[in-house]
């Protein structure tokens, strides 16, 4: 089943079946916040590929720059040199507002908490990328993504009356309406409990294999990680290791190797 | 605790200065009132000094009659007492005084400022006594003959007249030319409190500005030794009836009251708009806090826990306020003083001078600007500094839901009973016929404005569904969003609209308010007036035309009828008012005034007519003795002969020109009515009307129809200032939505990057602020104009009986205000729009 590719040898000039693979990818991408002394180097030459239709977990230790290079990929920072690429688009040279548009076309986000935004109901909340870009949901579509989530009941309800995992399937369900050709999720299940948690990772597994989706996942939890099919490790804005088919205690063993507990 | 205060202030620096600013120009409007009032009032006590100086004694008419505008009229004291006082020992000098109106004609023959308006034009007599002349001479000499005057340096230098040249002065005796014989100055002043000055030789200055044969006043200089006392009662003692003596101090004093009670009504007008300034501010700053504190809820409740009193939290707000407050106190206190002279141009542009040099600041204005912008600020946080010391400690470890809107039925009863009893006293008022309907009314719409202010948050739902909705249809998704974010919190939506109702609704009151009396002004004078050709005098109560020129037109071959119209003080039953006198019948037949009973046809000397209203509310009737006290004559009996219906002419009663010429001194028509005779053309007989007026420049021939357009036109010049003073609330409002929204977006942080996250653009961010501002816009400025819509309909139908017969809405305007509310929305929006679009999307994304 994996399709995962050696990082390694991959440079993002010169293999074209790379290429049209690539859902997204950088190439020596370098991020520093700050300057002068207080410089911080978040990104150090990362070089990634991520797959189409593959999911892939991003760990690594607190302050590695997971939740940076994710930023980055999504087009939410830009870097301080370097490339991103998705799909054929380098978004380094798009302007603010083909950006924007890029990302309520191309792009599903998940994030950690604050998904919603309060004053709309579930349902307004799904629809919401596709409203911002006056597109027609594919109604059949829609109906589809809810069931799977399973929100049927609770699409007119406000954020505040969702539980954080019924928050955080309507996050996903709004990450697959637009049928984003990426979706980003940061953390997703760092606020849930086991069982909630388990849900989001299953939608998102199943985004992956059924619409095939392509998933970009940052998490600090080894179980969460193994629901992906690939594991790129970074430590100090590097990458120290890229691991397929990962499972809990392999993760558990890469993380202790890292210098995480 | 409090340090915690001092932190939170030293925080928010910029957000501290916006909440400050919101109560900052309502405290400098007021400052700025009373910096006008005691500059103008400091002016004239000066002025009073200056002129006064010199005078020991002053003798003046013991008659006097004090009408509502213009100075107090007296009867003159006899010429021959000049001579009598200067026999006595204690006297060293003494010297008649003569003032009164004179106006000059620059050299193109325009007159030199509008006592109807500015600072009055005044003519004296040249004093001989160094004493008792306050002016100084700058070029040239005294005035000595008939044909000769002496003029003030502000006239000289903007009329380019020098010493030798002609001028013209206009005065009761109409119009003469003089030579220039001298240019003075008033204490160094050009034109002091800027008005002209026309000094003419005394026996001229009789005949011309005042009476022959008599004086205003006589001052007198005390010999040395002899103490003002002394001299008063030497004078006393040889003084004739009818004439009172004051000391010199006594009347410098009294001169500098009657300017004080004059400028009491003006100070009171402005400082009315003053209050509603500060009323709309209390509103934002009531806001402000309440947001504030919501905003600090986890950390008042992380204080709590950690064991801090509800007292000390409450104070710890109370403390901020204060703080706010005296900030507020000082920048309005030292904006004020900009702002006076700002008011004081504005007010010139509106045609309406007022005088003074620099600005006075007095210890009075520092403490009272200092303490209203403190104690309305505090006042206005009293509310949420108790809800934040209500905060529970609970709060901290909970995570609390952003959502606030429920809305407490308490303040929903409250509401609908106050603006119950506020409709019902306007009912009252309109309906049951009590004899103050207008009080009734007036505290009615007080009442109902604010019950509707309590109400507001429960209307702001429904109408940003209902508005928003519809914008939001037509708008797409950012208008959706606008939509929901006022609907968030209907509380904080409403409180901010209700400071722009406010103001909307006072300028909507007035707008429609002005619009009625000129429509009422119109009609009534369409219906009343049957005459041709109005001469209008255009000195607005100095002086005016003289009798010959009605009588000149009256013999015109194309005029039939003519009717002068002069106006007098006089003390009608023990009233000090004023009354009016016109050829009665010819008059009757110029105008229908509704003669209900008796007939205008032998209304003789002693003949009074009276409005129906007066021999209503006096019990007068046909035959019923009447006693007018006239300064000149003293009491006199008069007859009611006619009682008439219509008074936008006449008012409310008149007395014939035959007895203005025996109880009055000085004779002048302000108006003179005139028709034509039949088959003569209007036009022709206009020209001729107007060859005879010619030598009156600020006379103006008028038809019926200019006359209308005049007379209802003098309130546009009112509405103007009320609308200009009235910016000041709108401003103040506008200051407030934009500082809500601020708040706002500071509290949606997170949601805003998240929007921005998943696609929204940074013009669909400042589109959705934008349509978020106009519609809490919208909704006061419809609150606020359907009050006062319903208030100016309910004044006007209170006033029926005061002459208010048209009651009109001018739709245009109303729909101008409407709109430049919503274009105040959009300007209110700039600066938060600009901030949500720039806003730092992963900071928002990743705080906490
Ligand atoms: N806005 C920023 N300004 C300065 N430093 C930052 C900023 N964001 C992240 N960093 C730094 O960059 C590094 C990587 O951060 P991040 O990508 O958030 O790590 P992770 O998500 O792996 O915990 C950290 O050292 C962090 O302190
Ligand atoms: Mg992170």
């Amino acid at each position: 089943m994996s399709t995962s590719i050696d990082v390694s040898t991959v440079t993002s000039e010169g293999h074209d079946g790379a290429r049209q693979l690539a859902a997204a990818r950088t190439h020596r991408a370098v991020k520093v916040y700050g300057s002068a002394e207080t410089a911080v180097r978040a990104l150090d030459g990362i070089d990634v590929v991520f797959d189409r239709a593959m999911f892939t977990a991003i760990m690594g230790p607190s302050g590695s720059g997971k939740s940076t290079l994710m930023h980055c990929l999504a087009g939410l920072d830009d870097l301080t040199s370097g490339e991103v690429w998705l799909g054929e688009t380098q978004l380094g040279r798009l302007s603010e507002k083909q950006l924007t548009r890029t990302r309520r076309e191309k792009l599903g986000f998940v994030f950690q908490a604050f998904n919603l935004v309060p004053s709309l109901t579930a349902l307004e909340n799904i629809t919401l990328p596709l409203d911002l870009a006056s597109r027609r949901p594919d109604k059949t579509w829609l109906d589809h993504v809810i069931e799977t989530v399973g929100l049927g009941q609770r699409l007119a309800h406000r954020p505040c009356e969702l539980s954080g995992g019924q928050q955080q399937r309507v996050a996903v369900a709004r990450a697959l309406a637009s049928r984003p050709e990426v979706i980003f999720a940061d953390e997703p299940t760092g606020n849930l409990d086991t069982s909630s948690g388990a849900e989001v990772l299953d939608l998102l597994r199943l985004a992956v294999r059924e619409y095939g989706r392509t998933v970009v996942m940052v998490t600090h939890d080894p179980v969460a990680a193994s629901y992906s099919e690939r594991v790129v490790f970074l430590a100090d804005g590097k990458i120290v290791d890229d691991m397929a088919g990962p499972t809990p205690e392999r993760v558990i063993d890469r993380m202790k190797s890292v210098g995480e507990v | 605790m409090f340090r915690t205060t001092f932190k939170n202030l030293r925080a928010r620096k910029r957000r501290l200065l916006t909440t400050a600013l919101a109560v900052t120009i309502g405290v400098a409007f007021m400052a700025g009132t009373l910096v006008i009032a005691d500059t103008i009032s400091r002016t004239f006590d000066d002025l009073f000094a200056d002129a006064t100086e010199g005078i020991d004694a002053a003798v003046r008419g013991s008659q006097s009659i004090d009408v509502d505008f213009g100075p107090e009229a007296r009867n003159p004291v006899p010429e021959t007492l000049v001579a009598q006082i200067a026999e006595l020992d204690g006297a060293a000098a003494v010297e008649g005084q003569v003032s009164g109106y004179a106006q000059f004609l620059d050299k193109d023959d325009e007159p030199v400022g509008n006592p109807g308006t500015g600072a009055p034009t005044l003519g004296f007599n040249w004093n001989e006594v160094p004493e008792l002349n306050p002016f100084e001479l700058t070029d040239g000499g005294p005035p000595s003959g008939a044909g000769e005057v002496v003029i003030d340096r502000g006239t000289a230098r903007d009329g380019g007249f020098a010493v030798g040249d002609t001028i013209a002065v206009l005065t009761q005796a109409g119009r003469g030319d003089f030579t220039v014989t001298g240019i003075v100055t008033f204490g160094g002043q050009d034109r002091p409190a800027g008005a002209t000055t026309a000094l003419f030789e005394t026996t001229t200055a009789q005949d011309l500005v005042g009476e022959p044969g008599t004086f205003q006043e006589i001052a007198v200089v005390a010999g040395e030794g002899v103490s003002e006392e002394d001299l008063v009662t030497q004078i006393q003692a040889i003084a004739p009836a009818g004439v009172e003596v004051l000391t010199g101090e006594q009347y410098t004093e009294d001169s500098q009251n009657q300017v004080q009670e004059g400028l009491s009504f003006f100070n009171t007008f402005l400082l009315v708009f003053a209050g509603i300034a500060l009323f709309v501010g209390s509103f934002i700053i009531y806001n402000t806090f309440n947001i504030l504190v919501a905003q600090r809820t986890g950390e008042l409740g992380l204080l709590r826990a950690l064991g801090a009193s509800r007292r000390q939290v409450f104070g710890s707000v109370i403390l901020e306020a204060t703080i706010v407050g005296v900030i507020a106190g000082v920048i309005g206190l030292v904006l004020g003083i900009g702002l006076a002279s700002l008011l004081k141009l504005a007010m010139a542009g509106l045609g309406i001078e007022l005088p003074g040099g620099a600005p006075v600041v007095t210890v009075r204005t520092a403490i009272t600007a200092l303490a209203t912008g403190m104690v309305i600020t505090v006042l206005a946080a009293l509310v949420p500094a108790r809800r934040a010391g209500a905060v529970p400690p609970l709060v901290a470890l909970r995570q609390r839901s952003v959502e606030d809107r429920a809305l407490p039925r308490r303040r929903t009863i409250a509401g609908g009973v106050v603006t119950a009893i506020g409709l019902a006293s306007l009912g009252y008022g309109l309906w049951g016929e009590p004899g103050n309907a207008i009080q009734f009314v007036g505290l009615g719409a007080l009442v109902t404005f604010i019950g509707v202010a309590l109400l507001a948050p429960v209307l702001a739902s429904p109408f940003v569904k209902g508005v928003g909705g519809l914008i939001a249809k037509l708008r797409g998704t950012p208008a959706a969003l606008a939509e929901k974010n006022a609907l968030r919190n209907p509380r904080r939506t409403s409180a901010t609209a209700s400071a722009l109702m406010i103001g909307v609704g006072l300028v909507g009151f007035i707008t429609i308010f002005a619009a009625s009396t000129k429509a009422s002004i119109d009609k009534t004078i369409d219906d009343a007036f049957t005459g041709d050709l109005v001469v209008a005098s255009g000195t607005f109560g100095f002086g005016g035309l003289p009798p010959e020129v009605a009588d000149e037109i009256a013999a015109l071959p194309e005029i039939d009828l003519v009717s002068g119209m002069r106006f007098g003080p006089a003390r009608v039953d023990g009233e000090d008012t004023g009354v009016v006198a016109v050829n009665t019948d010819q008059m009757a037949r110029l105008a229908d005034i509704g003669i209900s009973e008796g007939s205008a046809d032998d209304f003789g000397v002693s003949s009074f007519g009276i409005h129906e209203d007066v021999a209503e509310e006096k019990g007068w009737e046909l035959g019923t003795p009447v006693t007018i006290e006239f300064v000149d004559t003293g009491a006199q009996t008069f007859t009611v002969d006619v009682i008439y219906s219509e008074n936008a002419l006449a008012g409310p009663w008149f007395i014939d020109t035959a007895a203005f010429e025996a109880n009055y001194a000085q004779q002048f028509d302000a108006q003179i009515y005139a028709s034509l005779t039949e088959g003569a053309s209007l036009a022709k007989a206009r020209e001729s009307v107007e060859e005879i007026v010619d030598p009156y420049p600020a006379a103006e021939v008028q038809d019926q129809e200019e006359y209308t357009e005049a007379t209802a036109g003098q309130i546009d010049q009112l509405l103007g200032l009320v609308y200009l003073l009235l910016v000041f609330a709108v401003i103040i409002a506008v200051i407030g939505i934009s500082n809500t929204l601020a708040l706002s977006i500071y509290e949606r942080t997170h949601e805003l990057g998240l929007l921005r996250a998943v696609g929204m653009t940074r013009q669909q961010m400042r589109s959705s602020i934008r349509w978020e501002s106009v519609m809490i816009a919208l909704f006061g400025t419809i609150l606020g104009l359907t009050v006062g819509l319903v208030f100016g309909w309910a004044v006007v139908s209170a006033l029926a009986d005061e002459g208010f017969s048209v009651f009109q809405a001018p739709v245009s305007q109303l729909v101008v205000i409407a709109l430049l509310a919503a274009l105040a929305g959009v300007i209110a929006s700039l600066r938060p729009a600009r901030r949500a679009a720039k806003l730092d999307m992963l900071e928002a994304i990743m705080t906490e």
